[in-house]
Protein backbone atom coordinates (compact mmCIF):
# COMPACT_ATOMS: atom_id res chain seq x y z
CA UNK A 1 0.00 0.00 0.00
CA UNK A 2 1.42 3.58 -1.16
CA UNK A 3 1.94 6.11 1.87
CA UNK A 4 -1.30 7.77 3.23
CA UNK A 5 -0.79 11.14 1.01
CA UNK A 6 -1.02 9.29 -1.96
CA UNK A 7 -4.14 6.88 -0.50
CA UNK A 8 -6.44 9.26 0.49
CA UNK A 9 -7.23 10.75 -3.10
CA UNK A 10 -6.91 7.25 -4.93
CA UNK A 11 -10.50 7.55 -5.96
CA UNK A 12 -10.82 10.45 -6.98
CA UNK A 13 -7.18 10.29 -9.01
CA UNK A 14 -7.98 7.17 -10.52
CA UNK A 15 -11.76 7.15 -11.36
CA UNK A 16 -12.32 11.28 -12.00
CA UNK A 17 -14.81 11.68 -9.05
CA UNK A 18 -14.82 15.57 -8.06
CA UNK A 19 -17.38 16.93 -5.09
CA UNK A 20 -20.02 19.28 -5.54
CA UNK A 21 -20.75 22.43 -3.36
CA UNK A 22 -25.03 22.19 -2.91
CA UNK A 23 -24.68 25.77 -2.20
CA UNK A 24 -22.57 27.52 -4.78
CA UNK A 25 -21.95 24.68 -7.62
CA UNK A 26 -17.99 24.84 -7.01
CA UNK A 27 -16.23 21.91 -7.73
CA UNK A 28 -13.08 20.33 -5.44
CA UNK A 29 -10.96 18.22 -7.18
CA UNK A 30 -9.34 16.03 -5.97
CA UNK A 31 -10.45 16.99 -2.38
CA UNK A 32 -12.53 15.88 -0.68
CA UNK A 33 -13.66 18.99 1.43
CA UNK A 34 -16.34 19.72 4.08
CA UNK A 35 -16.03 23.65 3.74
CA UNK A 36 -16.38 25.53 0.41
CA UNK A 37 -13.75 27.34 -1.13
CA UNK A 38 -16.30 28.81 -3.38
CA UNK A 39 -18.81 30.33 -1.13
CA UNK A 40 -17.57 29.82 2.27
CA UNK A 41 -20.02 27.47 3.38
CA UNK A 42 -19.02 25.46 6.40
CA UNK A 43 -20.06 23.23 6.72
CA UNK A 44 -21.00 22.78 3.08
CA UNK A 45 -22.82 19.82 1.68
CA UNK A 46 -21.37 17.99 -1.54
CA UNK A 47 -22.62 15.45 -3.64
CA UNK A 48 -20.21 13.05 -5.70
CA UNK A 49 -19.95 14.26 -9.40
CA UNK A 50 -18.21 12.27 -12.19
CA UNK A 51 -15.70 14.57 -14.50
CA UNK A 52 -15.40 14.00 -18.18
CA UNK A 53 -12.33 12.41 -19.51
CA UNK A 54 -11.77 15.57 -21.71
CA UNK A 55 -10.86 19.07 -20.64
CA UNK A 56 -9.35 22.78 -22.12
CA UNK A 57 -5.82 24.44 -21.44
CA UNK A 58 -6.69 27.86 -19.38
CA UNK A 59 -3.10 28.52 -19.51
CA UNK A 60 0.58 26.50 -20.02
CA UNK A 61 4.34 26.46 -19.30
CA UNK A 62 6.55 24.33 -20.69
CA UNK A 63 9.17 23.49 -17.76
CA UNK A 64 13.07 23.30 -18.60
CA UNK A 65 15.00 23.33 -15.03
CA UNK A 66 13.51 20.49 -13.15
CA UNK A 67 15.34 17.39 -11.20
CA UNK A 68 17.31 15.24 -12.95
CA UNK A 69 14.82 12.14 -12.41
CA UNK A 70 12.05 14.26 -14.04
CA UNK A 71 12.01 14.46 -17.91
CA UNK A 72 12.75 17.52 -19.45
CA UNK A 73 11.04 19.30 -21.07
CA UNK A 74 7.88 19.15 -18.90
CA UNK A 75 4.80 20.85 -20.06
CA UNK A 76 2.27 21.46 -17.42
CA UNK A 77 -1.16 23.32 -17.66
CA UNK A 78 -3.92 24.48 -15.53
CA UNK A 79 -7.14 22.61 -17.13
CA UNK A 80 -11.27 22.88 -17.27
CA UNK A 81 -12.17 19.67 -16.61
CA UNK A 82 -16.35 19.25 -17.57
CA UNK A 83 -18.61 17.52 -15.02
CA UNK A 84 -20.79 14.62 -17.08
CA UNK A 85 -23.94 16.86 -17.47
CA UNK A 86 -24.63 20.41 -15.88
CA UNK A 87 -22.45 22.10 -13.72
CA UNK A 88 -19.36 23.47 -13.38
CA UNK A 89 -16.29 22.14 -14.40
CA UNK A 90 -13.19 21.79 -11.90
CA UNK A 91 -10.17 23.89 -12.82
CA UNK A 92 -7.09 21.81 -11.59
CA UNK A 93 -3.44 21.34 -12.65
CA UNK A 94 -2.31 19.01 -15.02
CA UNK A 95 0.85 17.38 -16.51
CA UNK A 96 0.61 17.45 -20.19
CA UNK A 97 2.10 13.86 -22.13
CA UNK A 98 2.47 12.28 -25.37
CA UNK A 99 1.82 15.45 -26.82
CA UNK A 100 4.15 17.78 -29.51
CA UNK A 101 5.04 21.28 -27.61
CA UNK A 102 3.96 23.21 -30.48
CA UNK A 103 0.48 21.65 -30.51
CA UNK A 104 -0.42 23.34 -26.88
CA UNK A 105 -2.01 26.58 -26.54
CA UNK A 106 -4.45 28.10 -24.93
CA UNK A 107 -8.08 26.60 -25.38
CA UNK A 108 -6.85 22.87 -27.09
CA UNK A 109 -9.08 20.01 -26.12
CA UNK A 110 -7.36 17.38 -24.51
CA UNK A 111 -8.37 14.21 -22.97
CA UNK A 112 -7.85 12.70 -19.92
CA UNK A 113 -5.08 9.52 -19.74
CA UNK A 114 -4.76 6.94 -16.98
CA UNK A 115 -0.55 7.27 -16.64
CA UNK A 116 2.09 6.35 -13.84
CA UNK A 117 2.27 9.52 -12.30
CA UNK A 118 6.09 8.74 -10.22
CA UNK A 119 7.03 6.59 -8.61
CA UNK A 120 7.00 7.38 -4.21
CA UNK A 121 9.83 4.91 -3.76
CA UNK A 122 8.35 2.29 -2.96
CA UNK A 123 5.50 1.78 -5.96
CA UNK A 124 3.73 3.72 -8.60
CA UNK A 125 1.59 6.34 -7.99
CA UNK A 126 -1.29 6.55 -10.90
CA UNK A 127 -3.08 9.47 -11.97
CA UNK A 128 -4.29 11.03 -15.14
CA UNK A 129 -2.32 13.10 -17.41
CA UNK A 130 -3.72 15.15 -20.51
CA UNK A 131 -2.50 14.82 -23.84
CA UNK A 132 -3.78 16.10 -27.41
CA UNK A 133 -6.16 13.84 -28.62
CA UNK A 134 -4.51 11.52 -31.84
CA UNK A 135 -6.02 12.01 -35.30
CA UNK A 136 -7.60 15.59 -34.13
CA UNK A 137 -4.44 18.04 -34.53
CA UNK B 1 -5.63 54.48 18.07
CA UNK B 2 -2.22 56.46 17.62
CA UNK B 3 0.10 55.86 13.94
CA UNK B 4 3.15 54.15 13.74
CA UNK B 5 6.29 55.38 12.17
CA UNK B 6 9.26 53.47 10.59
CA UNK B 7 12.31 55.96 12.53
CA UNK B 8 14.89 53.57 10.82
CA UNK B 9 16.16 50.70 8.69
CA UNK B 10 19.50 48.76 8.13
CA UNK B 11 20.07 46.68 5.00
CA UNK B 12 23.02 44.55 4.46
CA UNK B 13 24.45 44.05 1.01
CA UNK B 14 22.66 41.21 -0.36
CA UNK B 15 24.20 38.03 -2.57
CA UNK B 16 25.85 34.50 -2.37
CA UNK B 17 26.73 35.00 1.53
CA UNK B 18 28.61 31.80 2.06
CA UNK B 19 30.86 32.96 4.68
CA UNK B 20 27.88 34.41 6.77
CA UNK B 21 25.76 32.08 8.86
CA UNK B 22 22.03 32.80 9.36
CA UNK B 23 22.64 34.44 12.52
CA UNK B 24 25.34 36.57 11.01
CA UNK B 25 22.89 37.76 8.69
CA UNK B 26 20.74 38.84 11.44
CA UNK B 27 23.53 40.14 13.55
CA UNK B 28 24.98 42.65 10.88
CA UNK B 29 20.98 43.63 9.65
CA UNK B 30 20.68 44.22 13.46
CA UNK B 31 23.99 46.41 14.06
CA UNK B 32 23.36 48.42 10.51
CA UNK B 33 19.94 49.38 12.04
CA UNK B 34 21.02 50.94 15.49
CA UNK B 35 23.53 52.85 13.77
CA UNK B 36 20.99 53.79 11.24
CA UNK B 37 18.91 55.91 13.65
CA UNK B 38 19.51 59.68 13.51
CA UNK B 39 19.07 60.37 17.34
CA UNK B 40 20.43 56.64 18.22
CA UNK B 41 18.94 54.09 20.24
CA UNK B 42 19.48 51.72 23.11
CA UNK B 43 19.01 47.97 22.61
CA UNK B 44 17.04 48.69 26.07
CA UNK B 45 14.80 50.76 24.30
CA UNK B 46 13.26 47.98 22.04
CA UNK B 47 10.39 46.33 23.58
CA UNK B 48 9.27 43.63 20.98
CA UNK B 49 10.91 41.88 17.92
CA UNK B 50 8.60 40.33 14.67
CA UNK B 51 10.76 38.02 12.79
CA UNK B 52 10.07 37.06 8.85
CA UNK B 53 11.65 33.85 7.87
CA UNK B 54 10.30 30.83 6.49
CA UNK B 55 13.52 29.14 7.42
CA UNK B 56 14.44 27.73 4.10
CA UNK B 57 17.45 26.72 5.53
CA UNK B 58 15.35 24.35 8.46
CA UNK B 59 17.09 25.63 10.95
CA UNK B 60 14.00 25.36 13.34
CA UNK B 61 15.22 29.28 13.54
CA UNK B 62 12.31 30.75 15.36
CA UNK B 63 11.70 34.34 17.52
CA UNK B 64 14.63 32.92 20.21
CA UNK B 65 16.91 32.90 17.24
CA UNK B 66 17.15 36.37 16.65
CA UNK B 67 17.51 37.00 20.33
CA UNK B 68 20.25 34.71 19.64
CA UNK B 69 21.68 36.83 17.40
CA UNK B 70 21.24 40.43 18.68
CA UNK B 71 21.41 39.92 22.21
CA UNK B 72 17.70 40.98 22.83
CA UNK B 73 16.73 38.28 25.41
CA UNK B 74 13.47 38.26 27.60
CA UNK B 75 11.45 40.04 24.81
CA UNK B 76 8.75 38.87 23.01
CA UNK B 77 10.24 38.37 19.51
CA UNK B 78 7.77 36.09 17.43
CA UNK B 79 8.73 35.11 13.75
CA UNK B 80 5.95 35.45 11.14
CA UNK B 81 5.81 32.88 8.12
CA UNK B 82 3.90 33.89 5.39
CA UNK B 83 5.31 32.67 2.00
CA UNK B 84 6.68 35.46 0.15
CA UNK B 85 4.89 37.84 2.08
CA UNK B 86 6.67 37.02 4.98
CA UNK B 87 8.83 40.20 5.82
CA UNK B 88 5.92 42.58 4.48
CA UNK B 89 3.31 40.62 7.41
CA UNK B 90 5.93 40.60 10.21
CA UNK B 91 6.20 44.48 9.83
CA UNK B 92 2.41 44.44 9.57
CA UNK B 93 1.79 42.73 13.06
CA UNK B 94 4.46 44.54 14.61
CA UNK B 95 2.21 47.86 13.44
CA UNK B 96 -0.61 46.38 14.54
CA UNK B 97 0.84 46.16 18.05
CA UNK B 98 2.49 49.61 17.89
CA UNK B 99 -0.84 51.06 17.31
CA UNK B 100 -3.10 49.05 19.92
CA UNK B 101 -0.06 51.13 22.12
CA UNK B 102 1.26 47.89 23.42
CA UNK B 103 4.73 48.33 22.24
CA UNK B 104 6.15 51.75 21.81
CA UNK B 105 9.36 50.91 19.66
CA UNK B 106 9.70 47.28 17.36
CA UNK B 107 11.76 45.37 15.85
CA UNK B 108 11.39 43.90 12.81
CA UNK B 109 13.84 41.72 10.95
CA UNK B 110 13.71 39.61 8.06
CA UNK B 111 16.33 36.98 7.11
CA UNK B 112 16.85 33.93 4.73
CA UNK B 113 19.66 31.82 4.28
CA UNK B 114 19.16 30.66 0.73
CA UNK B 115 21.91 29.03 -0.74
CA UNK B 116 23.15 26.75 2.22
CA UNK B 117 20.29 23.95 0.69
CA UNK B 118 22.25 22.33 -2.30
CA UNK B 119 18.60 20.82 -3.64
CA UNK B 120 17.08 24.48 -4.17
CA UNK B 121 13.87 25.96 -4.84
CA UNK B 122 13.02 23.59 -7.99
CA UNK B 123 14.02 20.19 -6.44
CA UNK B 124 12.00 21.14 -3.08
CA UNK B 125 8.71 22.42 -5.08
CA UNK B 126 8.65 19.41 -7.60
CA UNK B 127 9.52 16.24 -6.46
CA UNK B 128 8.09 15.85 -2.83
CA UNK B 129 4.95 17.90 -3.73
CA UNK B 130 4.45 16.37 -6.98
CA UNK B 131 1.46 15.13 -6.24
CA UNK B 132 -0.75 17.54 -5.25
CA UNK B 133 1.55 20.68 -6.82
CA UNK B 134 1.48 17.92 -9.72
CA UNK B 135 5.70 18.95 -10.14
CA UNK B 136 4.54 22.79 -10.64
CA UNK B 137 7.48 24.95 -9.75
CA UNK B 138 7.91 28.64 -8.93
CA UNK B 139 8.86 29.96 -12.67
CA UNK B 140 6.03 27.59 -13.41
CA UNK B 141 3.64 29.42 -11.30
CA UNK B 142 4.18 32.46 -12.29
CA UNK B 143 4.80 31.80 -16.48
CA UNK B 144 1.35 30.07 -16.49
CA UNK B 145 -0.04 34.00 -15.63
CA UNK B 146 2.40 34.76 -18.53
CA UNK B 147 1.03 32.61 -21.05
CA UNK B 148 -2.44 33.47 -20.41
CA UNK B 149 -1.45 37.53 -20.32
CA UNK B 150 -0.48 37.04 -23.72
CA UNK B 151 -3.39 35.06 -25.15
CA UNK B 152 -5.77 37.33 -23.63
CA UNK B 153 -4.12 40.76 -23.95
CA UNK B 154 -1.42 39.99 -26.35
CA UNK B 155 1.42 41.20 -24.45
CA UNK B 156 4.65 40.25 -25.77
CA UNK B 157 7.22 38.15 -24.59
CA UNK B 158 9.32 41.80 -25.52
CA UNK B 159 7.23 43.67 -23.14
CA UNK B 160 7.53 41.41 -20.48
CA UNK B 161 11.58 41.47 -20.72
CA UNK B 162 11.34 45.63 -20.53
CA UNK B 163 10.53 44.97 -17.13
CA UNK B 164 13.87 42.89 -16.46
CA UNK B 165 16.07 45.64 -18.31
CA UNK B 166 14.56 48.37 -16.11
CA UNK B 167 15.25 46.58 -13.05
CA UNK B 168 18.88 45.71 -13.37
CA UNK B 169 19.58 49.13 -14.70
CA UNK B 170 18.22 50.36 -11.50
CA UNK B 171 20.04 47.56 -9.78
CA UNK B 172 24.01 48.67 -11.30
CA UNK B 173 23.04 52.00 -9.33
CA UNK B 174 21.74 50.60 -6.30
CA UNK B 175 24.66 49.20 -3.63
CA UNK B 176 22.86 46.24 -1.68
CA UNK B 177 21.66 44.27 -5.09
CA UNK B 178 23.05 40.82 -5.72
CA UNK B 179 22.92 40.64 -9.47
CA UNK B 180 24.64 44.19 -10.27
CA UNK B 181 24.38 44.06 -14.25
CA UNK B 182 22.54 45.38 -16.91
CA UNK B 183 20.90 43.91 -19.58
CA UNK B 184 18.91 44.14 -22.95
CA UNK B 185 15.72 42.51 -24.01
CA UNK B 186 17.38 40.72 -26.48
CA UNK B 187 19.99 39.40 -23.40
CA UNK B 188 16.78 38.19 -21.59
CA UNK B 189 15.31 36.67 -24.77
CA UNK B 190 18.60 35.22 -25.41
CA UNK B 191 19.10 33.56 -22.61
CA UNK B 192 17.94 29.75 -21.89
CA UNK B 193 14.82 29.18 -21.06
CA UNK B 194 13.69 27.86 -17.06
CA UNK B 195 9.59 27.22 -17.86
CA UNK B 196 8.76 28.61 -21.19
CA UNK B 197 7.66 31.39 -21.34
CA UNK B 198 9.70 32.69 -18.77
CA UNK B 199 13.97 33.01 -19.61
CA UNK B 200 16.75 33.12 -17.16
CA UNK B 201 16.77 36.86 -16.82
CA UNK B 202 13.14 37.09 -16.25
CA UNK B 203 13.79 35.27 -12.87
CA UNK B 204 15.18 36.47 -9.92
CA UNK B 205 18.24 35.18 -8.63
CA UNK B 206 18.73 33.17 -5.45
CA UNK B 207 20.41 35.32 -2.87
CA UNK B 208 21.31 35.50 0.91
CA UNK B 209 20.11 38.27 2.97
CA UNK B 210 18.50 40.21 5.73
CA UNK B 211 16.88 43.27 6.75
CA UNK B 212 15.92 45.15 9.98
CA UNK B 213 13.89 48.47 10.22
CA UNK B 214 12.33 49.91 14.02
CA UNK B 215 8.98 51.02 14.17
CA UNK B 216 7.88 53.71 17.20
CA UNK B 217 4.49 54.96 18.38
CA UNK B 218 3.84 58.74 17.01
CA UNK B 219 4.26 59.86 20.91
CA UNK B 220 7.70 58.46 20.51
CA UNK B 221 9.03 58.76 17.16
CA UNK B 222 10.66 62.05 17.28
CA UNK B 223 13.10 60.66 19.87
CA UNK B 224 14.39 58.68 17.61
CA UNK B 225 14.60 60.87 14.48
CA UNK B 226 12.72 64.16 12.96
CA UNK B 227 12.17 62.45 9.84
CA UNK B 228 9.70 59.86 10.58
CA UNK B 229 7.96 57.90 7.93
CA UNK B 230 3.98 56.61 8.33
CA UNK B 231 2.65 53.42 8.21
CA UNK B 232 -0.62 55.04 6.57
CA UNK B 233 -2.29 51.99 5.24
CA UNK B 234 -2.12 48.08 5.19
CA UNK B 235 -3.80 44.79 3.69
CA UNK B 236 -2.98 41.26 3.45
CA UNK B 237 -5.27 38.50 1.19
CA UNK B 238 -5.36 35.07 0.05
CA UNK B 239 -6.64 33.44 -3.60
CA UNK B 240 -6.34 30.23 -5.33
CA UNK B 241 -7.31 29.94 -8.94
CA UNK B 242 -9.24 27.38 -8.24
CA UNK B 243 -12.15 29.02 -6.94
CA UNK B 244 -13.24 29.70 -10.96
CA UNK B 245 -12.46 33.06 -11.63
CA UNK B 246 -10.52 33.45 -15.03
CA UNK B 247 -9.21 36.80 -13.72
CA UNK B 248 -6.66 34.56 -11.46
CA UNK B 249 -5.04 32.79 -14.53
CA UNK B 250 -3.65 35.94 -15.52
CA UNK B 251 -3.51 38.51 -12.92
CA UNK B 252 -3.34 37.93 -8.98
CA UNK B 253 -7.05 38.54 -7.39
CA UNK B 254 -5.01 38.84 -4.02
CA UNK B 255 -2.67 42.03 -5.22
CA UNK B 256 -6.32 43.43 -5.79
CA UNK B 257 -7.98 42.63 -2.62
CA UNK B 258 -5.05 43.91 -0.30
CA UNK B 259 -4.15 46.85 -2.16
CA UNK B 260 -7.64 47.89 -1.78
CA UNK B 261 -7.81 47.79 1.96
CA UNK B 262 -4.53 49.71 1.98
CA UNK B 263 -5.17 52.19 -0.01
CA UNK B 264 -8.76 52.42 1.55
CA UNK B 265 -7.02 52.56 5.31
CA UNK B 266 -4.58 55.37 4.01
CA UNK B 267 -7.07 57.41 2.08
CA UNK B 268 -4.54 57.34 -1.07
CA UNK B 269 -5.55 55.80 -4.28
CA UNK B 270 -2.91 54.47 -7.37
CA UNK B 271 -2.55 57.81 -8.88
CA UNK B 272 -1.11 59.38 -5.42
CA UNK B 273 1.57 56.69 -5.06
CA UNK B 274 4.92 58.39 -6.08
CA UNK B 275 7.45 55.06 -5.79
CA UNK B 276 6.54 51.65 -5.32
CA UNK B 277 9.06 48.51 -4.26
CA UNK B 278 6.22 45.39 -5.80
CA UNK B 279 6.85 42.24 -5.91
CA UNK B 280 9.37 41.01 -9.09
CA UNK B 281 10.09 37.54 -8.47
CA UNK B 282 9.88 37.19 -12.07
CA UNK B 283 9.06 40.08 -14.90
CA UNK B 284 5.90 39.18 -15.31
CA UNK B 285 5.05 39.09 -11.88
CA UNK B 286 5.88 43.08 -11.69
CA UNK B 287 4.23 43.41 -14.95
CA UNK B 288 0.55 41.80 -13.86
CA UNK B 289 1.05 44.11 -10.68
CA UNK B 290 1.03 47.07 -12.43
CA UNK B 291 -2.72 46.16 -13.09
CA UNK B 292 -3.35 44.33 -9.99
CA UNK B 293 -2.45 47.62 -7.87
CA UNK B 294 -4.29 50.28 -10.53
CA UNK B 295 -1.34 51.94 -11.97
CA UNK B 296 -2.72 51.36 -14.81
CA UNK B 297 -5.86 49.08 -16.80
CA UNK B 298 -6.70 45.68 -16.97
CA UNK B 299 -4.45 44.24 -19.54
CA UNK B 300 -2.22 47.60 -20.37
CA UNK B 301 1.11 46.26 -18.17
CA UNK B 302 2.79 45.71 -21.40
CA UNK B 303 1.93 49.30 -22.64
CA UNK B 304 2.97 50.60 -19.50
CA UNK B 305 6.28 49.53 -19.24
CA UNK B 306 6.84 50.08 -22.79
CA UNK B 307 5.78 53.99 -21.98
CA UNK B 308 8.27 54.45 -19.46
CA UNK B 309 6.06 54.64 -16.64
CA UNK B 310 7.44 52.88 -14.24
CA UNK B 311 11.32 53.73 -14.66
CA UNK B 312 13.35 56.17 -12.30
CA UNK B 313 12.01 59.06 -13.82
CA UNK B 314 8.44 57.78 -14.73
CA UNK B 315 4.91 58.40 -13.71
CA UNK B 316 5.06 55.97 -11.02
CA UNK B 317 8.88 54.75 -10.48
CA UNK B 318 8.64 50.63 -9.72
CA UNK B 319 11.83 49.18 -8.20
CA UNK B 320 14.30 51.53 -7.77
CA UNK B 321 15.94 49.37 -5.89
CA UNK B 322 16.38 47.09 -9.20
CA UNK B 323 13.71 44.57 -7.50
CA UNK B 324 13.67 41.34 -6.78
CA UNK B 325 15.68 40.64 -10.21
CA UNK B 326 18.36 42.56 -9.67
CA UNK B 327 18.61 42.69 -5.55
CA UNK B 328 17.54 39.36 -5.05
CA UNK B 329 14.98 37.71 -3.11
CA UNK B 330 15.96 36.01 0.30
CA UNK B 331 12.38 35.41 0.72
CA UNK B 332 12.04 36.81 4.69
CA UNK B 333 13.78 39.68 3.93
CA UNK B 334 12.66 40.74 1.22
CA UNK B 335 9.37 42.40 2.27
CA UNK B 336 11.49 43.97 4.94
CA UNK B 337 13.96 45.35 2.17
CA UNK B 338 11.58 47.23 -0.03
CA UNK B 339 10.18 48.80 3.22
CA UNK B 340 13.80 50.00 4.46
CA UNK B 341 14.28 51.34 0.54
CA UNK B 342 10.58 53.15 0.34
CA UNK B 343 11.70 54.94 4.36
CA UNK B 344 14.72 56.15 2.24
CA UNK B 345 12.86 57.15 -0.84
CA UNK B 346 10.32 59.32 1.77
CA UNK B 347 13.20 60.72 3.08
CA UNK B 348 14.94 61.35 0.08
CA UNK B 349 18.15 59.20 1.07
CA UNK B 350 17.67 56.73 -1.78
CA UNK B 351 21.50 58.09 -3.37
CA UNK B 352 21.20 57.34 -6.86
CA UNK B 353 18.49 55.62 -7.47
CA UNK B 354 15.83 58.50 -5.66
CA UNK B 355 12.86 59.55 -7.23
CA UNK B 356 11.61 63.02 -7.54
CA UNK B 357 10.43 64.34 -4.27
CA UNK B 358 8.26 61.08 -3.46
CA UNK B 359 5.27 61.82 -0.72
CA UNK B 360 3.59 58.47 -0.93
CA UNK B 361 5.22 55.24 -1.14
CA UNK B 362 3.63 51.54 -1.55
CA UNK B 363 5.53 47.93 -1.01
CA UNK B 364 3.76 44.93 -2.02
CA UNK B 365 4.46 41.25 -1.96
CA UNK B 366 2.74 38.44 -4.21
CA UNK B 367 3.40 34.51 -2.47
CA UNK B 368 2.35 31.31 -4.07
CA UNK B 369 1.47 28.31 -0.96
CA UNK B 370 0.05 25.60 -0.59
CA UNK B 371 1.81 23.28 -3.26
CA UNK B 372 1.23 26.19 -5.78
CA UNK B 373 -2.73 26.36 -5.90
CA UNK B 374 -2.66 29.35 -3.35
CA UNK B 375 -1.86 33.17 -3.61
CA UNK B 376 -1.13 35.30 -0.79
CA UNK B 377 -0.38 39.71 -0.85
CA UNK B 378 0.83 42.03 1.27
CA UNK B 379 0.59 45.57 0.47
CA UNK B 380 1.85 48.65 2.68
CA UNK B 381 1.49 52.29 1.84
CA UNK B 382 3.37 55.09 3.50
CA UNK B 383 3.81 58.88 3.46
CA UNK B 384 5.88 61.58 5.07
CA UNK B 385 3.54 61.66 7.71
Amino acid sequence: MSGPRYHRPKRQDQRLVAFECQSCGWVSYPERKRTCKGCSAAPAEYEEVQLQERGEIKTFVVQHYLPDDIETPQPVAIVDVPQVGDGEPARIYGLLAESELDELEVGREVEARFRELFDDGDRPINSFKFAVPRGEK
Amino acid sequence: MRDAYVVGAGMIDFGELYDQSFDDLLEAAYLNLLEDVDKGVEPSDIDAGWYGTIDFANEGSSGASVAHATGLFEKPITRVENACATGSDAFRNASLAVRAGEVDLALVIGAEKMLDDTAGLIQGAAVERLWRGRGVTMPAFFGMRATRHMEVYGTTKAQIAEVSVKNHENGTKYPHAHQQFECTVEDVQDSPTVSYPLNLYDCCPVTDGACAVLLAGEDVAHEYTDEPVRHAGWGLSSDTFQRGDDLALSNFPASRHASSRAYERSGYGPDDVDVAEVHDCFSITELITYEDLGFCGDGEGGEFIESGAPRLDGHTPVNPSGGLLSKGHPIGATGVAQIAEIYEQLRDEAGDVQVDDPEVGLQHNIGIGRNATGAVSCVNVFDRG
